[in-house]
């Protein structure tokens, strides 16, 4: 209270002062509103996390001022809210009303330095990550401070330390950093091809109550990375070690089990005008990395140190993300017939512009991708009864999942311009999930979408038609979308997607949704009544459950 | 404390201003360091785009401006530059799609977010438009035919 009373204070008195010096400040807002009612169909509300049906109305909004000052300095504060509760499956560490980041910068042509909060990541994230998403409810910035020293054009050199932020506190542990960059090609000349170095180093040093730990305070990771390319062709590898870990199952530090991890990332690529073509290869193995031991897969995704997201295509239609895979970066003893100490596979990717006037290209020319991914458990031998795995380095085990899909997007005249989508997955749900009774789904998956512009600027509709096959009885979807958009301003919308199949959690239930959204500037506000079915929403690579719920939310940016 | 909320809410919009564009490097797809703020610090208009290869609106967008970019180009001197979001997840994706699309536009990684931070950006696609280093336009979302409204500002800020 009295710090919002403050920093409302301060903000008249930067208002009182001259434009100049507000041409140096940048603001951000946003706020995202719900009201959860009872549902019929679905049951009455309950927030299971909180314990609480009563307040039916959630609020989290983010205030950002980010000032520049004597040229070379930048201060930042977000205030957050959580009032009266957070939207549903927020850590119940977000809770009311408080400073969630504060910082101070300094930059100069060879010098970066920031005090307080801070977003750093080391080459590709495997080793460190900070990063915030609010609508994944997470912020894992580092409390501490970070030194960036570029001595020449050729040499990068970061160092840091912090504290994890987790709600609006920070984690029990110490994180140490540092990271080097080499540009190799800088340094000799090299006229028609690039090659970069990276080195890091990440350490974490958490205190534990285990008698005789069979592990260290101080966890060590390294990293390496090259990077290389040549006119059309790129190739870069990373690898990361990570010095003994222990194993924790629900909280719960087992000691008796304790193991390295390590990980391999491969890429490489060609393209030209009209063309491109990616591959990538990834093995992880005892890959989980987190702030605080006893934190090891939290469903919050708080106190991850790296990031280890799920290498395949993320989609962007309503049914085309209800099997979503994650990556399996960790090791899981759930059970004599559930183990599992990571992961390997990987993905192509493809791109292709048929030419206009051609007899498939037509008038304006077709563009096709194509993205295929396959990913497994290592194969190997695992002891449930002595808690030991001995796996192969390049050995495929158990699939865990695949996808392939192909999109076709083609414009027809001025108005009107259409995409095909066609998408075929298998989702073994019993090793994604840790579910027992799980399944092994496969499925096919059809889109179509068309927009027509007509009349005014800006106006258009566009309609959107999918369906799901799939081989188990349980899940046969089918769902659509109408928008219509009167200007580039004013935009309605109304979707749905309904499961014909027997699943007991979604069978004949209708998922719609309706609402519409004004913008104007970096102004946006939206409106939208309707029921979310659960599952995993997927943001930028990395994807958090959220339970079903029926309401009414809204949402406010701005930015200036 | 909600009508705090409001209060301070209020007391921002009172501060609406023009505002100068970040002082922050990104890489572009050779690997080269880019000051954005070199980029904005010029009396031809640029559009700072930002976008991502999952982001379906933004593709179309894209593509539907790549259509008409040269017309654009010869006319106003505009230039566009294609801010990717895209993090280690689908990063790979960025330079077989910029490609396989024939997009002609400047790319910029944005990898861990820095640039779309420090403007306070929400949600893609949203775009920046810039000139002599003061933001003179933006907008958040695209619908089809946006397009032909952005390519308005920017003729009207050209002359």
């Amino acid at each position: 209270m009295k710090k919002l009373l403050m920093l409302l204070t301060f903000c008249f008195t930067v208002n009182q002062m001259s434009a100049q010096l507000l041409d140096n400040l940048r603001v951000g807002l946003e706020s995202n509103m719900a009201w959860y009612n009872d549902d019929k169909r679905t049951g009455p509300f309950f927030d299971g996390e909180n314990n609480d049906g009563d307040e039916h109305v959630r609020v989290n909004s983010y205030l950002k001022l980010d000032y520049d000052f004597l040229e070379s300095f930048t201060a930042t504060v977000q205030i957050e809210s959580y009032e009266p509760l957070a939207l549903l499956n927020y850590s119940p560490n977000f809770e009311g009303t408080d400073f969630g980041i504060y910082s101070l910068n300094y930059r100069s042509d060879k010098l970066e330095a920031s005090a307080g909060h801070y977003y750093e990541q080391f080459g590709s994230g495997l080793i460190l990550r900070n990063w915030e998403d609010r609508q994944l409810g997470l912020n894992n910035a580092l409390l501490g401070g970070r030194v960036k020293y570029m001595p020449t054009n050729f040499l990068s050199l970061t160092g840091l330390y912090g504290k994890q932020r987790v709600g609006f506190e920070t984690a029990d542990s110490d994180i140490f950093g540092f990271n080097t960059e080499i540009d190799i090609s800088n340094i000799f000349k090299f006229e028609s091809s690039s090659l970069n170095l990276g080195i890091s180093y990440v350490g974490r040093q958490e205190k534990t109550d285990i008698e005789d730990p069979n592990f260290d305070e101080l966890t060590n990771a390294f990293s390496g990375r090259i990077d290389f390319s040549k006119g059309n062709f790129y190739a870069n590898a990373e690898y990361v070690t990570k010095s003994d870990d222990v194993f924790v199952i629900n909280g719960q530090v087992i000691n008796s089990f304790v193991n390295p991890g390590n990980a391999l990332l491969f890429n490489t690529g060609f393209s030209k005008k009209g063309f491109g073509l990616d591959a990538t290869f990834r093995r992880l193995e005892n890959m989980g990395f987190f702030s605080e031991r006893e934190k090891t897969g939290n469903v919050f995704l708080e106190n991850n140190i790296n990031f280890t997201p799920a290498l395949t295509k993320q989609h962007d239609y309503l049914l085309t993300n209800i099997f979503v895979y994650q990556a399996q970066s960790q090791v899981v003893f759930a059970d004599p017939q559930l183990m599992e100490a990571g992961e390997i596979g990987g993905q192509i990717d493809v791109f292709y512009n048929i030419k206009k006037g051609t007899a498939l290209g037509g008038k304006y020319g077709t563009k096709l991708a194509f993205n295929a991914s396959y990913w497994a458990g290592l194969k190997g031998d695992y002891d449930f009864d002595n808690l030991t795995y001995d796996v192969d380095y390049f050995g495929f085990g158990e699939k865990y999942f695949s996808d392939v899909s192909l999109e076709i997007r083609k414009k027809w005249n001025k108005k009107m311009n259409s995409i095909f989508y066609y998408v075929n997955q298998y989702y073994n749900q019993r090793t994604i999930e840790d579910n027992f009774s799980g399944e092994q789904i496969k499925t096919n998956i059809i889109v179509g979408e068309t927009f027509y512009k007509f009349g005014r600027i800006g106006q258009s509709v566009r309609l959107e038609l999918q369906k799901l096959w799939s081989n188990t009885e349980n899940h046969d979807w089918v769902g659509g979308t109408i928008e219509y958009n009167a200007s580039p301003r004013l935009s309605f919308y109304v979707n749905d997607i309904y499961n014909s199949g027997t699943d007991s959690s979604t069978s004949e239930n209708h998922y719609y949704n309706f609402g519409g959204s004004f913008n104007k500037g970096s102004t946006r506000f939206s409106l939208n009544y309707g029921r979310q079915r659960a599952g995993l929403v997927c943001v930028g690579g990395v994807c958090r459950f959220v339970p079903e719920a029926t309401g009414l939310s809204a949402s406010l940016l701005m930015s200036f | 404390m909600k009508y705090l909320f409001a209060a301070f809410f209020i007391s921002i919009s009172l501060l609406m201003h023009s505002q100068e564009f970040p002082d922050i490097n990104l890489n572009n797809l050779d690997g080269n360091s880019i000051s954005v703020k070199a980029l904005a610090d010029s009396s031809d208009i640029k559009i700072f785009s930002f976008w991502a290869t999952w982001c379906v609106p933004c593709i179309n967008e894209l593509d539907a401006i790549a259509d008409v970019y040269e017309d654009w180009q010869d006319e106003t001197n505009v230039e566009l530059i294609a801010v990717s979001t895209d993090d280690a997840r689908t990063k790979k994706r960025v330079i077989p799609l910029v490609n396989g699309k024939g997009w002609e536009y400047q790319i910029l990684l944005d990898e861990n977010q820095d640039l779309k931070r420090a403007l306070n950006i929400n949600v893609l696609p949203y775009v920046v438009v810039v000139k002599n280093g003061e933001i003179i336009h933006t907008r958040t979302g695209y619908t089809p035919g946006s397009e032909e409204e952005l390519y308005e500002v920017v003729k009207e800020h050209s002359k």
